[in-house]
């Protein structure tokens, strides 16, 4: 329906003057976050105070950094389970290159970054060389990952080195995890928006066929999208260790369902091409604000989990509102 | 084409190579020795130290005794623990140990091995509707009364107090939170003003200690259903906790104790999982040999704190 | 008419949003006839058939069935007063069989089970209905479009439909399917059945239909005979006169230049030892039936396959195989069959759309020259006059002749020399038929070169000045365009498919 006889949008302000499900539509997780920030405001005097504000961009800090690497994924098409996994992994080997291998602070934080670099050009391999789907080959990361994380530790935290531990430290009077989403954020946002790898994700999540026919080349552009996936998964587990001073075994289990859910709040179609690194960011400061609000109102976890059930619900919907008026 | 499908079968061998080192590698604990009697440990999960801990005593002992041992790990899963355990009353297995995912789930598949006449010793938690042959366990209940007991004594019997829930629906957690509930409540002068759960996990209790402390920034002691979250919490309070917060733990893991020794944790209530551990074994070889075992073997939980932390330590 | 008209859209209107998609149209549908519905796509045809089905309500106007105001809420209210829609995608469940695709909500239980027997009963007697003979127990996805759409019009028949709605039933059809859809027509139009048709082969109308109503930009235009000429029916619905369907122009002295050389190619089961060479400046057309190869002999040159012997060279330089990069760095282009499958990523915008083949050589250090791929993607979209509100808003929304468009415009972009086109026209109505007509001429002009697959013979005949005739897989033959005929293609192309009936 390209063909329009009417007059100008512009000259009809009076019926339709606004167009609440459109808007509704593109900015629900905004709105959202916004009605969310109001209401706990109006509920507890804790919830607007500077130092709260900069709890709750701590504690988004894992999250979003884990989503920015997923949002690269679902953008082009697949899904990254293991992200949780590999944080785990690559905290746990830097822990292990420090403490076991002796090697100095700085190689065994490069060290976990590059684990998880591989694990993602695995991820990668195994979708687009092996033609596995993206849901299986990283379902079995998350196994593989999770299992080898086991091995290395025996099942007990091991300490990180001070490199990594600053990661989760203060610079002055500024949080760590602050300055290193901050950072994640504008890569992430640059790789997606200025690079050709970014806008060839775009390209390859909307049609991957079309993408191919038109010369990208599609099977190299999957494979670094799972490493860089890997990467910031890494980054987001050396960050989670960094704010314990130890490695986990057991740390970010779970967090790839928040990092779906993030991205998907945040605006991204689940079958790829959409997507955008600031609607990720406000998908997973809306998870945050959820657990921090729940938290200060002294909230039951049994109705927490339920909470943020709906809340995810609700993003999906407005993902399913959106296409009906866009396909309409 | 035919790259592709060499491609695949590669893929397929390296699976099978793969599969075939993990379960040869993993089927079995330590030792060569496959003379003696097997038993199966089949444990909830080694995601967490206690269990490794426990696990550890048990090889221990089983390595003393000439005990054959099989390690099963169901990774929380109870489903994947009835699995295991039908598995083991299949085999030539003398005894199984059984520190059960959920109480209740185990019963059906101890209820099999009970009926193939195979003795049954339950570790750290019961199994309901069986017939056990013995029960090794710490009072958690108990446990969690003696927790309150230190806390109250490290705030001088007054002041405000926030409590670290495990994972919602757990019998640790349960009984933990009853025993520290009924504890706490004998000192009129303190109040527990949050409760929330932070899932028996360092990270987690980091950030719901960091959000509580907002909204309740008077508080002098933290109760946490386990270590992991104590250190969360200490985590948390940075250089507050041991000096304006008295924090207490449970289970008096490595990383606890050291916490105890530097004066950041207050307290812990070791739970001695090695000794679990240690003591199953015993029971499992004294059933084999047909001698009577008690019903149920009590381990003593200690409250440890800087004064003997010492006799803990490794 | 004394016949009463089975149902009628009176002076219908329909927005969304601020956009009149239909203003004040009237259509009917008559007992026993085939109204025909006529316009460029974009002018409001499947939003007029979606009011009759019941899927839309319009926002003014009203719905007369048997001379009596309804409205049809739902398609099942439809379905109710008679009304039936074969759509172009068929509604039919591939994994089942004919016969539960024809009871399909209905089936017939005994004791709370499906009665097998009956149920093929009832379906047999359905497809007798139009003298359609095939096995009910055959899963669907087994037949061939054709047959499915005889399947579906059976079902349609069965619910006792007194109006069908048949959206564009020949757009995948060969010569020989239509033929035996439009005796079916013929035989429900004897019956008494109303049937309001939708066709872009402007030669079909007359064949089959009885009345055209053409509508353009949503507005009612006329309502003419069937029998009305065709150059007359698409001055009506285009809003000028479109003098030369074909509007081919060969270079009068052909260059020599060899710009593609395929020798020998081969791959098992696909296509076998095809060889031929197109000059500069010269559309060289591939006729054949479809399943002749010619897909995949397209896809072969373009890099998008592999093949197991043979060659591939433009301008001398040999390609290798499977490789679509180094085709383009060659220079080749390749428009595929499918343009929504194959051809565009539907939710990007045109200028990401026009951008795909140059992303990346135009790029310096990784990052995407947005300035300089916005400018070339302007620039082509106003020299082919690509008709949108913005270069922004997805391609989705663009018409069928406008997307094809875009697909040309990137390998414009591209500085492409050698077209490889599959299908080029399919589903692109008359008026940009012709502008990708004159696109083709303007690119030999400048010495480029085209190899055509199409299924259309009078796209076929029209534009190329060699013709290659695929059978099974091996060049049948080659034409020149003086002496191709439709009888010397298809002769060529159906050879031993005839003798062997």
């Amino acid at each position: 329906m390209s063909t329009t006889t009417t007059t100008p949008s512009t000259e009809t302000p009076t019926r339709r003057s606004f167009d609440y499900k459109t808007f509704l539509a593109n900015n629900g997780a905004l709105v959202g976050l916004v009605v969310l920030c109001i209401a706990l405001v109006i509920a507890t005097p804790d919830f607007l105070t500077g130092q709260n504000l900069l709890n709750i961009g701590i504690q988004v800090s894992t999250v979003a950094v884990l989503a920015f690497g997923m949002t690269f994924v679902i953008v082009a098409g697949g899904i990254d389970l293991s992200v949780g996994a590999v944080a785990a992994l690559s905290a746990m080997a830097s822990g292990w290159f420090f403490v076991s291998a002796g090697l100095p602070g700085w190689m065994a934080l490069i060290g976990g970054l590059v684990v998880g670099l591989a694990a993602g050009v695995i991820n990668g391999a195994a979708n687009a060389y092996g033609k596995l789907p993206s849901f299986i080959a990283t379902l079995a990361m998350l196994s593989v990952a999770r299992g080898l994380t086991l091995v290395i530790s025996d099942g007990r935290p091991i300490k990180t080195a001070p490199e990594v531990s600053f990661l989760g430290g203060n610079i002055g009077p500024v949080p760590m995890p602050i300055v290193i989403l901050v950072l994640a954020a504008v890569v992430a946002s640059f790789i997606l928006n200025r690079t050709v790898l970014g806008r060839s994700m775009y390209a390859v999540g909307g049609n991957a066929e079309a993408a191919r026919l038109s010369g990208l080349p599609v099977k190299r552009i999957i494979v670094t999208v799972f490493a860089l996936a890997g990467l910031f998964a890494a980054l987001a587990g050396l960050l989670l260790a960094g704010r314990l001073d130890s490695a986990q075994p057991q740390a970010a289990a779970g967090y790839e369902l928040d990092a779906i859910a993030a991205v998907v709040i945040g605006g991204a179609s689940l079958s790829g091409g959409l997507g955008k690194i600031s609607g990720t960011f406000i998908g997973a400061l809306v998870l945050v604000v959820i657990r921090n609000g729940l938290n200060l109102l002294n909230v039951s976890s049994f109705w927490q989990q339920v909470v943020i059930g709906l809340v995810i619900a609700l993003a999906v919907g407005a993902d399913v509102l959106r296409r009906k008026t866009r396909n309409s | 084409m035919k790259s592709s499908s060499f491609r695949r079968i590669a893929a397929v061998t390296a699976t099978a190579a793969l599969i075939l080192a993990g379960t040869t590698a993993c089927g079995r604990g330590s030792g060569d020795e496959a003379s003696g009697p097997k038993v199966v440990l089949a444990i909830s999960t080694l995601n967490n130290p206690f269990f490794v801990e426990l696990r550890d005593g048990a090889q221990a002992a089983a390595d003393e005794a000439g005990v054959d041992l099989y390690i099963v790990d169901a990774q929380n899963d109870s489903a994947t623990q009835a699995n295991q355990l039908a598995t083991a009353a299949a085999g030539s297995t003398k005894a199984v140990i059984v520190n059960p995912v959920d109480s209740d789930a185990a019963s059906a598949s101890v209820g099999e091995l009970t009926a193939a006449n195979i003795p049954v010793i339950a570790v750290d938690r019961t199994v309901n509707d069986a017939k056990l042959t013995s029960l090794v366990a710490s009072d958690n209940v108990a446990g969690g009364k003696q927790a309150a007991d230190e806390l109250a004594a490290a705030m001088g019997e007054k002041g405000t107090v926030i409590s670290l829930q495990g994972v919602s629906g757990t019998s640790a957690s349960r009984d933990r939170g009853a025993g520290f509930d009924e504890g706490i409540a004998a000192y009129p002068e303190i109040t527990v003003v949050a409760e929330q759960t932070a899932n028996f996990d360092r990270a987690s209790a980091l950030d719901v200690t960091t959000n509580l402390l907002q909204a309740n920034p008077g508080v002098t002691g933290i109760f946490a259903e386990n270590d992991e979250m104590a250190l969360g919490a200490i985590q948390a309070l940075g250089a507050r906790a041991g000096s304006e917060v008295s924090v207490v733990g449970f289970d008096g893991t490595a990383d606890g104790l050291t916490a105890i020794s530097d004066g950041s944790l207050y307290a812990t209530v070791a739970q001695q999982p090695a000794e679990l551990g240690r003591l199953a074994i015993e029971l499992a070889v004294k059933a084999i040999a047909g001698d009577d075992v008690e019903a149920t073997v009590p381990v003593e939980v200690v409250a440890v704190t800087k004064t003997n932390v010492g006799d803990f330590s490794k | 008419m004394t016949v009463n008209p089975l149902i009628t859209l009176r002076n219908v209107t329909k927005t969304f949003g601020q956009v009149t998609v239909i203003q004040d149209v009237t259509v009917s549908v008559y007992p026993g006839q085939v109204q025909v519905l006529l316009g460029e796509n974009g002018a409001g045809k499947s939003t007029l058939i979606k009011m009759v089905a019941g899927v839309y309500q319009p926002d003014g106007g009203q719905i007369l069935v048997d001379g009596t105001v309804t409205t049809l809420p739902t398609t099942k209210a439809a379905e109710e007063h008679g009304i039936a829609t074969i759509h172009q995608e068929l509604n039919l469940v591939a994994t089942m069989s004919v016969a539960e695709n024809v009871m399909l909500g209905r089936m017939p239980t005994k004791f709370g089970m499906v009665d097998r027997k009956e149920l093929r009963r009832q379906a047999r007697a359905a497809l007798a209905l139009i003298g359609l003979e095939i096995d009910v127990d055959t899963p669907v996805g087994r037949l061939g479009i054709a047959r499915q759409q005889l399947v579906e019009i059976a079902k349609a028949l069965s619910i006792n439909a007194r109006v069908l709605i048949l959206d564009e039933p020949t757009a995948a059809l060969t010569r020989h399917e239509t033929q035996a859809l439009f005796a079916v027509m013929a035989d429900l139009r004897r019956r008494g059945v109303g049937m309001l048709f939708i066709s872009h082969h402007l030669d079909e109308i007359a064949e089959v239909g009885d009345t055209v109503t053409v509508i353009r930009d949503g507005h009612f235009i006329a309502e003419v005979p069937a029998s009305t000429p065709e150059d007359e029916l698409v001055k009506l619905m285009v809003g000028r006169s479109i003098e030369d369907q074909f509007p081919r122009r060969a270079d009068e002295t052909p260059a020599v230049t060899e710009v593609l050389a395929v020798s020998n190619l081969t791959s098992a089961g696909r296509f076998d030892d095809i060889s031929f060479t197109v000059r500069a400046g010269e559309v060289l057309g591939i006729a054949g039936l479809v399943g002749a190869g010619r897909t995949e002999l397209i896809r072969a040159i373009a890099g998008a396959d592999k093949y197991d012997t043979g060659s591939v060279a433009v301008r001398g330089t040999k390609l290798p195989k499977g490789d679509i990069q180094a085709a383009i760095r060659a220079g080749i282009g390749h428009v595929p069959e499918d343009r929504k499958g194959q051809g565009l990523v539907l939710d990007a915008s045109v200028n990401d759309n026009l951008g795909y083949a140059t992303l990346a050589s135009s790029a310096k250090l990784g990052l995407a020259d947005f300035t300089g791929q916005r400018t070339r993607a302007e620039a082509v979209a106003a020299k082919l006059r690509i008709r949108m509100h913005t270069i922004d808003q997805p391609i989705r929304s663009l018409s069928g002749g406008n997307q094809q468009k875009a697909v040309f415009g990137r390998w414009i972009i591209a500085a492409s020399t050698v077209l490889l086109l599959d299908e080029p026209t399919r589903g692109v109505d008359v008026g940009a038929k012709v502008e990708i007509y004159e696109l083709m001429n303007s690119i030999t002009a400048a010495g480029g070169a085209i190899v055509m697959v199409s299924s259309e013979l009078p796209e076929i005949l029209g534009m190329s000045d060699r013709i290659l005739v695929m059978r099974d897989g091996r060049l049948a033959g080659e034409l020149s365009a003086a002496d191709a005929t439709q009888d010397t293609v298809m002769t060529l192309a159906a050879r031993d498919v005839a003798a062997q009936r």
